[in-house]
């Protein structure tokens, strides 16, 4: 019987780290992945990463999954993928099928990082081909290059439903509306903005009343709900639409522990049933351990750091490391997850409406039912100043835990802090010189350069703009505000396509001046080349 | 609710939901006590289905063709829910001439006894089962042999008993059997006292310590046996299958078109498990190259599941069904050893006929509680 | 301490609704309506209802539909999501054929 140190089953965020953490302490590690793809739900993130530099912030998720493999490739662990972890039984034994065969293989200790699946949710015609899970649109999008669909709804506030559209959005999809039957925004507040400014309407307190269609889905009927979740007569609005994406959370794919007579726990904060463990991420079973969306629905940055802890706590378990070395090495992780875990989205915040951030600002109720701050609203936090000439313009108005802007600029503008949840703030004091790396640099594509001396009676504003094709010098279009309705004529001046900014090309267009805090998404005009 | 009854009965399997069903329809009352969050959570849910005469030791044989004479037949219609019956008979295949003696043993046991069975060649098989290996040689065959579905007929008799009146209580861990005044009464659990005219043990091997509380034992002992379900498949056959060498056993679900086939590795005596039945890593693989022997065009068909379920193994391989005479309303059935779903009809109704002190319908000697004696 | 389930309590009469017809489970096809007509049958439990139903029987072992049917049952029971004991997940993770289940291999490479 092949046996080793450590089995990890599954090669996500939380697998590939656990194996490389215990790898580096002397570990022969074998991992199993039953996608053609190492890197779990990696492999398909194509936005940039939040949190700080040690988190991986403003890399884009698959470069990170890349980054992982390297290094656990150079460490020498196995990967093994389009291999399937058929069950656990006892002694720590698992079988594997690999192409046409079945393996049985042994560990001294077994790390299950399966991560999670997507939630279904049932309505009227749901059963119609033409309604997905978002994940799943995801893969076909990122991983196959098949445009799902080409006019979606999306169901769903949260982080997922927000990414997602705007990867449809990116593909060419029309993304018709947005609904969510919660009365707020589930997720970040910029990653439902970026999807607001392109025109796409959030319809928040709404739920599907039925898909159409015969053979596959032509359209959908959603209609408003009140507070005691009832649908609230005459408020159907319909949509013609091919695709309905549905984006209603993740339940931890703990299958394979439960088979095996782990002990289990039925948790709504952490999406569902999962392991009891320690925090180590050790369960009942004396060797096994779990780390990463499993163990509890949250993302892959922290999944990363429980897959280290878990990695390292197997190191210790099997002598290769000494228990002193265990507690200072998972006394740095657990302050990063820790840190990862604060904020307006921290799992003890879930449920609560917070109305100040920490530090005394409104949070923006509008931004959470609308999925756009007014422009009234923008003017008050600190990252949104008024200046003479080029200067950054802020517009992140929620606690979450995400630093990369305060790294970008090499001038120093601006400040997060050592506590990375705070709200950046713009320093007056220091000159800024346009140079569109924070607008780069900001995963929740928030940040504007805004010059409202650019020219008599115009501002310049530069965007984040991550849509094919680019539009060009020179072409005329209409700028959208935070809403996404036109306000007015703008032309492209610049196109700024440096690989420094990794794909989050800089578009600078000019517009009448008394438009610099309202302009924020250009669209191409009708005659463009 | 009032925790006393005429019978109270520990065990919510389909002897005990059967059991209950029979009683209550008699219009008595009824309390039925399962450990477990779930009727049927025994070997009542996890058997391979087969309602078997063929290939059965002969003091079982008047009870399993009892039931597939009187009781099998309008079991769905009697229930209100479909239990799947199908009687479409019962290979039990052969390649080799060691496997036709096997096979010949156990026909002319059974045909002794009455039953319809009788031995038959590689193209009389074929012609009732197109699919078969070209390496059989030759079968049993027994025409009123089938099978049926042992979730749905545990479910279904819970679900009427219930409507007739009979009450279910799962998460009752039954501790102890009390004599009150020298007559078996009180039933307690963790959380009361449940108390009857006499009390029906029905709870697999756990009936074991529960009935030395009363000084009582039945020799058996427990494995695991496991199973395994494919997914749907158009369909082919609808008899009852089995091999001269026990490779594997099973049937095809004529209402889903599933294969369920049980099988095992040799190892179940020794098989360890972690206080629940689980599979081992090797079963499910052996039994699946057996099934591949004398089927081979089920190879890409997939397998959605497997699991495992505890039999209770009793010495001499059939059942206890009895009265214990020295703990007065004390009723004991088990030790099934396997093979209780098909006879399990017969036995809720001669439970029954036990409990209310009526003349059962078949003869119950072979399976007394104190028939067990020593080798010399 | 199991959690005592006396199945004689009285859930009322089964109130038939507009959407009974709506697939839940979909891999076998089992609707609402028969989903809430099995509690009052006498399923109480998840595992029961699938016994007795085959949601979750399928090829996706219910990861689609478990909270669904979840959800209906608690209702129905007019009881609490924590109160009801959650499915048995069994071995294969994933469906598998039975050439390759049979086919055991042995591991290569050094021992």
């Amino acid at each position: 019987m092949k046996r080793y140190d450590l089995i990890v089953v599954g090669a996500g965020p939380a697998g590939l780290s656990a194996a490389i953490e215990a790898a580096k302490c002397g570990l022969q590690v074998i991992v199993f992945d039953e996608n053609a793809n190492p890197g779990g739900q990696l492999f398909k993130q194509v936005h940039k990463f939040f949190g700080s530099k040690e988190h991986k912030a403003k890399i884009r998720g698959f470069r990170i999954g890349e980054q992982l493999l390297v290094e656990a490739n150079q460490l020498g662990v196995q990967v093994v993928l389009n291999a399937t972890v058929a069950g656990l039984f006892q002694d720590k034994e698992i079988t594997v099928r690999i192409n046409d065969g079945i393996y049985h293989y042994k560990g001294d200790t077994i790390i299950v990082a399966t991560g999670a699946s997507e939630n279904a949710t049932a309505f009227e015609g749901w059963t119609l081909p033409g309604v997905i899970g978002a994940g799943a649109a995801q893969t076909m999008m990122n991983l196959h290059g098949i445009v799902p669909g080409s006019k979606v709804l999306m169901l769903g506030s949260g982080n997922v439903g927000l990414v997602v559209s705007y990867q449809l959005l990116q593909v060419g999809c029309e993304v018709v509306a947005l609904a969510d039957a919660a009365p707020r925004v589930g997720g970040y507040g910029v990653h439902a903005a970026k999807l607001t400014r392109t025109g796409v309407p959030f319809y928040l307190s709404h739920t599907i009343i039925k898909a159409e269609g015969s053979d596959c889905v032509t359209g959908v009927t959603i209609g408003a709900v009140d507070k005691a979740w009832k649908l609230i007569p005459g408020t159907e609005k319909h949509f013609a639409v091919d695709t309905i994406c549905v984006a209603v959370g993740l339940s931890p794919m703990a299958q394979i522990l439960s088979a095996a007579g782990c002990s289990m726990e039925e948790s709504q904060s952490k999406g569902g049933y999962v392991p009891v463990c320690d925090e180590y991420g050790e369960t009942s079973i004396a060797g096994v351990f779990v780390a990463g969306d499993v163990s509890g629905v949250e993302e892959a940055s922290s999944a990363m750091i429980e897959g280290r802890i878990a990695g390292i706590a197997v190191a210790e378990y099997l002598g290769f490391i000494d228990k002193t070395v265990l507690t200072q090495k998972t006394l740095e992780l657990e302050s990063a997850l820790s840190t990862l875990r604060q904020g307006m989205f921290a799992i003890e915040n879930r449920g609560k409406i917070l109305e100040k951030t920490d530090e005394g600002y409104d949070v923006s109720l509008h931004l959470l039912q609308k999925g756009y701050l007014t422009e009234e609203e923008v003017m008050q936090y600190p990252g949104v100043t008024k200046q003479q000439g080029v200067h950054a313009v802020i517009e992140c108005s929620q606690n979450i835990p995400c630093n990369p802007c305060q790294d970008a600029c090499p001038k120093q503008c601006i400040k997060v802090g050592d506590n990375i949840t705070s709200l950046p703030v713009i320093d007056e004091a220091a000159v800024c010189i346009g140079c569109g790396l924070c607008v780069a640099a900001c995963s929740g594509q928030a940040i504007f350069l805004v010059d409202e001396n650019y020219e008599d009676g115009y501002a310049s504003i530069t965007l984040p703009y991550e849509f094919l094709p680019l539009p060009a010098k020179g072409n005329a279009g209409w700028a959208l505000d935070r809403s996404g309705q036109k306000v007015c004529k703008a032309e492209v001046v610049k196109v700024n396509t440096a690989s420094a900014f990794d794909r989050t090309n800089l578009l600078t267009i000019k517009v009448p001046v008394e438009m610099a805090m309202k302009a924020r998404f250009f669209k191409g005009g009708d005659c463009h080349a | 609710m009032s925790n006393t009854a005429d019978t109270v009965i520990i065990g919510g399997g389909i002897i005990g939901a059967a059991t209950a069903y029979y009683l209550a329809l008699q219009g008595a009352k009824v309390i039925v006590l399962e450990k477990s969050d779930h009727i049927g959570n025994g070997g009542s849910s996890r058997n391979g289905g087969g309602v078997r005469q063929s290939g059965r030791d002969p003091r079982e044989l008047p009870l399993v063709m009892y039931g597939v004479n009187n009781l099998w037949p309008k079991l769905s219609d009697e229930l209100g829910v479909d239990v799947e019956y199908v009687q479409e008979g019962n290979l039990r295949l052969g390649k080799t001439e060691q496997h036709l003696n096997i096979l010949r043993g156990l026909t002319e046991r059974s045909v002794a006894c009455g039953l319809d069975v009788k031995m038959i060649n590689a193209k009389e098989a074929q012609e009732i089962c197109p699919y078969l290996s070209d390496e059989i040689i030759g079968a049993s065959w027994c025409p009123t042999d089938g099978h049926a579905n042992p979730m749905l007929a545990t479910l279904a008799y819970y679900r009427k008993a219930r409507m007739l009146g009979a009450r279910f209580i799962t998460g009752e861990n039954v501790l102890k059997i009390k004599k009150i005044r020298g007559h078996a009464r009180q039933v307690i659990t963790e959380s009361g006292v449940y108390e009857g005219e006499n009390i029906i043990l029905a709870a697999g091997y756990d009936s074991r310590p529960i009935m030395a509380t009363v000084g009582i034992d039945v020799p058996m002992t427990q494995i695991a046996l496991e199973v395994l379900v494919t997914e749907a498949q158009p369909q082919m056959f609808g008899q009852m299958l089995g091999t001269a060498m026990a490779d594997f056993y099973g049937h095809q679900s004529k209402h889903h078109g599933s294969f369920i086939f049980g099988g095992t590795s040799g190892f179940e005596d020794t098989n360890k498990d972690n206080g629940l039945p689980v599979t081992a890593s090797l079963t499910a693989p052996c039994t699946c190259r057996g099934i591949m022997k004398y089927f081979p065009l089920l190879q890409d068909v997939k397998i959605v599941r497997t699991w495992s379920g505890w039999a209770d193994i009793a010495a001499d391989q059939i059942p206890v069904i009895s009265h214990v005479e020295e703990v007065p309303g004390l009723i004991v059935a088990c030790g099934f050893t396997g093979h209780g779903f098909g006879i399990a009809p017969t036995v809720g109704l001669l439970l029954s006929q036990l409990a209310r002190g009526e003349q059962t319908v078949l003869d119950l000697t072979e399976f007394r509680y104190d028939r067990f004696k020593t080798k010399i | 301490m199991r959690k005592i389930n006396d199945r004689s309590r009285d859930l009322g009469a089964f109130v038939p609704a507009d959407d009974d017809q709506m697939i839940i489970c979909r891999c076998e096809e089992i609707t609402k309506g028969e989903i809430r007509q099995a509690v009052h049958d006498g399923m109480f439990t998840l595992t029961e209802v699938r016994r007795y139903l085959r949601t979750g029987m399928g090829l996706c072992q219910g990861q689609t539909c478990g909270k669904l049917v979840k959800g209906i049952i608690v209702r129905e029971l007019g009881t609490a999501p924590a109160e009801l004991e959650p499915a048995f997940s069994r071995v294969p993770m994933r469906p598998i054929e039975m050439k390759v289940f049979a086919n055991e291999q042995e591991v290569q490479g050094d021992e």
